[in-house]
């Protein structure tokens, strides 16, 4: 139990809890080009430092939320509730 | 119709509960367990559950934003569950787990100990307080955990994981026992 990843709403929680999606992305249009899903779907930048991540809280209060890490160090700058940050 | 007739047998019917002055652990009675299902920050809501419940300490658990568990040892006819689903609208819903989910107890001065073997979560009485709930991990087992006295949590697991859990728990108590 190596990590330990904040949780708006449990708290600290090791890592084995949580399921990583990925790169948060603004999702493209339903109308948009190929070209704009072909990014959206396969294409991704791969930086080092800070990373906007989405984690699933899935052995926990089963929320999807952003995590902010950086990739190199791991550190945790700032986690938030995926849905209830953006209203 | 079947020629077979489906019995409904308790998911932990041939343990052996644990009994000592440190550590005890026993299975608790498959009565109903209700998975509600409403808008996360309703406190409304969270106020009014506690009168839909039997009424017994506890009965009401957290489970994540906008989430509860209501528990209790006896089992509701359909009619009664009915009744709950429809009181519950139009703020949540609620599905029956009471076949879903098995409940257990795990008590005495060395639960805290016992438990911290299997979770990262802090047990402690300061940040898990009496009535406190939280859904984590027990080894490689999501289990909601409840603290229903100071000495004393509720573990309450997917039915399929029960006897799994319970043999983990059964092994993290044995030094204790
Ligand atoms: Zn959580």
């Amino acid at each position: 139990m190596a990590s330990l990843i904040p949780c708006p709403h449990c708290g600290k929680r090791p890592k084995e809890e949580f399921t990583v999606k990925g790169a948060v992305l603004d999702r493209p249009a339903a109308d948009a080009t190929p070209n704009a899903w072909m990014d959206y779907v396969y294409l991704r930048d791969n930086p080092r430092g800070r990373y906007d991540e989405y984690w699933h809280h899935t052995s926990g209060c089963r929320r999807w939320l952003v995590i902010t890490r950086d990739t190199a160090t791991h550190e945790i700058e700032a986690s938030r509730d995926a849905a209830l940050a953006r209203e | 119709m079947s020629e077979f007739r489906i019995t409904l047998r308790p998911a932990l019917g041939s343990v052996t509960s644990i009994v000592s002055e440190n550590i005890a652990l026993t299975p608790l009675p498959e009565g109903h367990v209700v998975h509600v299902l409403g808008k996360p920050g309703d406190e409304a809501l969270a106020k009014r559950l506690g009168s839909l419940s039997d009424g017994s300490a506890h009965a009401v658990r957290a489970a994540g934003p906008g989430q509860w568990f209501i528990v209790g040892n006896a089992a509701k006819s359909h009619a009664d569950m009915t009744a709950l689903f429809e009181a519950l609208k139009p703020d949540a819903y609620g599905v029956d787990q009471s076949q879903g989910r098995v409940r257990m107890l795990a008590s005495g001065p060395m639960v805290e100990r016992m438990l911290a073997k299997g979770t990262a979560v802090d047990l402690s009485l300061t940040q898990f307080p009496l009535g406190h709930s939280t859904t984590s991990v027990i080894g490689h087992i999501a289990a909601h955990l409840t603290r229903v006295a100071d000495d004393a949590f509720e573990i309450m697991v997917l039915r399929g994981f029960a006897e799994s859990l319970w043999d983990d728990l059964a092994h993290m108590s044995a030094e204790f026992a």
